[in-house]
């Protein structure tokens, strides 16, 4: 690297408003993670902070604005939370057209405030345009619009809009004026301590909200804000209460679909509830003794307790043909001459397609429930085991491990439905739902072993597990676009 | 009850002093935050020759909170609904602490003269605004002689 290129980066980092600073700058680090990135298709760098931790960072750029462009850290914080914190974008704006920033940010009127008849002296009562009482003048106050209100009056109006979830959006009371009112402003005149809790954690809120980099834990009542420097469509964890989802929309975590689909996917699931009813039943008859057979259980394997056949929960077809190299079941055959059928025909066809999807979708979104309580009763099994002095806690660790990874594999199965739902028919959807189809017969074989695993020997299971997880990769790395 | 604050006092007095052409507002005997509305109909609109009663309310917060209005009389309007709330961005999100009760009666007059079919609250009735004004203009000329005039 050449003396220049270090200067010029010299300049740069002085100018940003401590971004690179706060991640790890050191080179070896990058490697390292673009390495990542190639080997794990869902590979995402965040970091999990706290609110003091969260105040820090917002308030190390306001200062580094305030700094930059000499002007209040008020104001700054104000720019800031306009323009998604995007330090470098305001400096330059700011030197380009300080007025027109300022002015489309609300944080100046369109028209400098007229000064003309703002003499005062001591002891000098004017009326407030809104309560209409006079008052000694120097219990007034304003914003830089110059529209001129009593205290008491600011106070109120600041209490109705905070009560009303207002915070950082409180504009000046004078009519059609839009100058928002400053935090420090807020604070000099709101004197309820209850309210000033109330305003400073709603503004907080705001200004997450505000910031491209961070997201609130959608957790239930988890204080956690997660931040990472590419706000993507990636899994993310509180490493606090563990919930996982998605960093870019905040919704469960819906790899490899992305978030529009996912979210028109969830929205067509809860129209036609209705019409999917039917097909949630818990009990289905055994295709051969039609005997009533209940799954309780996640794996799509059956086995009739009464004839011992074995058939697939999803399709009632035989087991034998849902082996790897010939499932069948995840695709949905379409009728490739349905566009020369009746309108009605064409309807029915539609609704045959989504239930297709819908019932899988479904069916893991169930599976995986029943494997938890699965693994409830391994952990009991084991504890058993481990009592009889049949192996000891590490032995059977290997079960706890594939479990798991079964409970990820079916997760991310789950999410390729809607994927496929939507995708035009063709050669690269040929290619996903072969993909589909491995992933698929893997882990009904894995959910099937582990249901039943009954000794420690676990070298075949381990062998499943890898396998599992590379054709999960594998379809991820194939078809993950974020 | 807490004492009528200087603001409605003065705001009243006004109103009564010197009212707004075509546009009464009394408050109630009982209750000084509750008036009695009756608006003229706008000359050369629909609602010409009507008198349509209102009802205003001013909150506990009033003025940090905008007055609560209401249409009384039946209107064929296309920001007015058939339960008489209207639809008024001053009444909304554009509420000022610094307008008045008689600013508030002057937007309702002036939406009387010039409906905005483009931001409804009554969508049926907006939509035939948009699509047949002669037929919507019809209607609301009804409405007023049906419901508006002589009673
Ligand atoms: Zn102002
Ligand atoms: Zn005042
Ligand atoms: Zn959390
Ligand atoms: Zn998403
Ligand atoms: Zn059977
Ligand atoms: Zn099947």
């Amino acid at each position: 690297m050449s003396v220049d290129e270090d200067d010029s980066e010299m300049d740069f980092s002085e100018d940003d408003c401590g971004y690179e600073d706060y991640y790890n700058t050191a080179e070896d680090c990058d490697v390292e993670q673009i390495d990542l990135y190639k080997t794990d298709p869902e590979y995402f760098a965040f970091e999990c902070l706290n609110v003091e931790q969260v105040e820090r960072l917002l308030n190390e750029s306001v200062e580094m604005l305030s700094n930059n462009l000499q002007i209040t850290p008020s104001l700054a914080k104000m720019l800031l939370h306009n323009h998604e914190w995007g330090c470098l974008t305001i400096t330059a704006e700011y030197r380009r057209d300080a007025g027109r920033l300022l002015v489309t940010s609300c944080v100046k009127p369109p028209v400098p405030p007229d000064t003309s008849n703002s003499s005062s002296s001591v002891g000098m009562r004017i009326s407030c345009p809104v309560c209409v009482s006079s008052i000694l003048w120097d219990k007034f106050s304003s914003l830089c619009c110059g529209h001129s209100f009593c205290n008491m009056c600011w106070a109120m109006h600041f209490e109705v809009q905070i009560t009303a979830g207002i915070s950082t959006g409180i504009s000046c009371m004078a009519k059609g004026c839009e100058v928002l009112a400053p935090e420090d402003f807020v604070l000099t005149l709101l004197t309820k301590p209850q309210l000033r809790d109330k305003y400073q954690q709603f503004a907080f809120k705001d200004y997450v909200k505000s910031h491209p980099q961070l997201r609130f834990c959608p957790g239930p009542n988890c204080q956690v804000v997660l931040r990472s420097k590419e706000p993507k469509a990636k899994r993310a964890i509180c490493s606090y209460c563990k919930t996982m989802f998605c960093f870019r929309c905040g919704g469960d975590y819906h790899a490899p679909t992305d978030c529009n689909t996912i979210r028109k996917w969830l929205t067509k699931c809860a129209d036609d509830s209705e019409t999917a009813n039917y097909i949630s039943a818990h009990t289905k008859d055994c295709p051969r003794c039609h005997i009533c057979i209940e799954k309780n259980g996640g794996c799509n394997h059956m086995q009739c307790y009464n004839c011992k056949h074995d058939f697939c929960w999803m399709c009632l077809g035989d087991w034998k043909c849902h082996g790897s190299e010939y499932y069948e079941c995840s695709r949905y055959k379409e009728n490739p001459n349905i566009a020369n059928e009746s309108a009605h025909a064409q309807a029915r066809e539609a609704l045959k397609k989504y239930l297709h999807y819908y019932e899988r979708w479904e069916n893991h979104c169930k599976s995986l429930r029943l494997e938890e309580q699965t693994l409830t009763k391994i952990k009991s099994r084991i504890n058993i085991k481990v009592m009889n002095s049949s192996g000891t806690w590490i032995d059977w660790q290997y079960l706890m491990d594939a479990a798991a990874l079964l409970a990820k594999c079916r997760y991310t199965l789950q999410y390729t439905y809607p994927y496929a739902y939507y995708m035009e028919p063709g050669p690269r959807k040929e290619l996903f739902e072969y993909q589909q189809a491995q992933l698929e017969a893997e882990i009904e074989n894995l959910s099937w072993k582990i249901e039943r695993a009954e000794s420690t020997d676990r070298g075949e299971l381990e062998n499943q597990i890898d396998i599992a997880e590379k054709r999960r990769t594998t379809l991820l790395k194939d078809f993950l676009e974020v | 009850m807490a004492a009528l604050p200087r603001r409605i006092i003065k705001e009243t007095q006004r109103l009564l002093q010197e009212p707004v052409p075509g546009i009464s507002a009394v408050p109630d005997d009982a209750n000084a935050r509750y008036f009695h509305v009756i608006v003229t109909g706008p000359e050369d609109s629909p609602f010409e020759g009507g008198l349509f009663k209102l009802e205003l309310f001013l909150p506990e917060d009033y003025p940090m909170s905008a007055p609560k209005v209401r249409f009384i009389t039946k209107i064929y309007h296309p920001n007015i609904d058939r339960l008489g709330r209207i639809c008024l961005d001053i009444l909304k999100d554009k509420w000022s602490p610094a307008l008045q009760i008689r600013t508030v009666l002057l937007s309702i007059q002036a939406l009387l003269s010039a409906p905005n079919p483009d931001d409804p609250l009554a969508n049926d009735v907006a939509e035939l605004w948009k699509v047949n004004e002669v037929e919507a203009i019809r209607n609301a000329k009804e409405w007023t002689r049906r419901y508006a005039m002589d009673n």
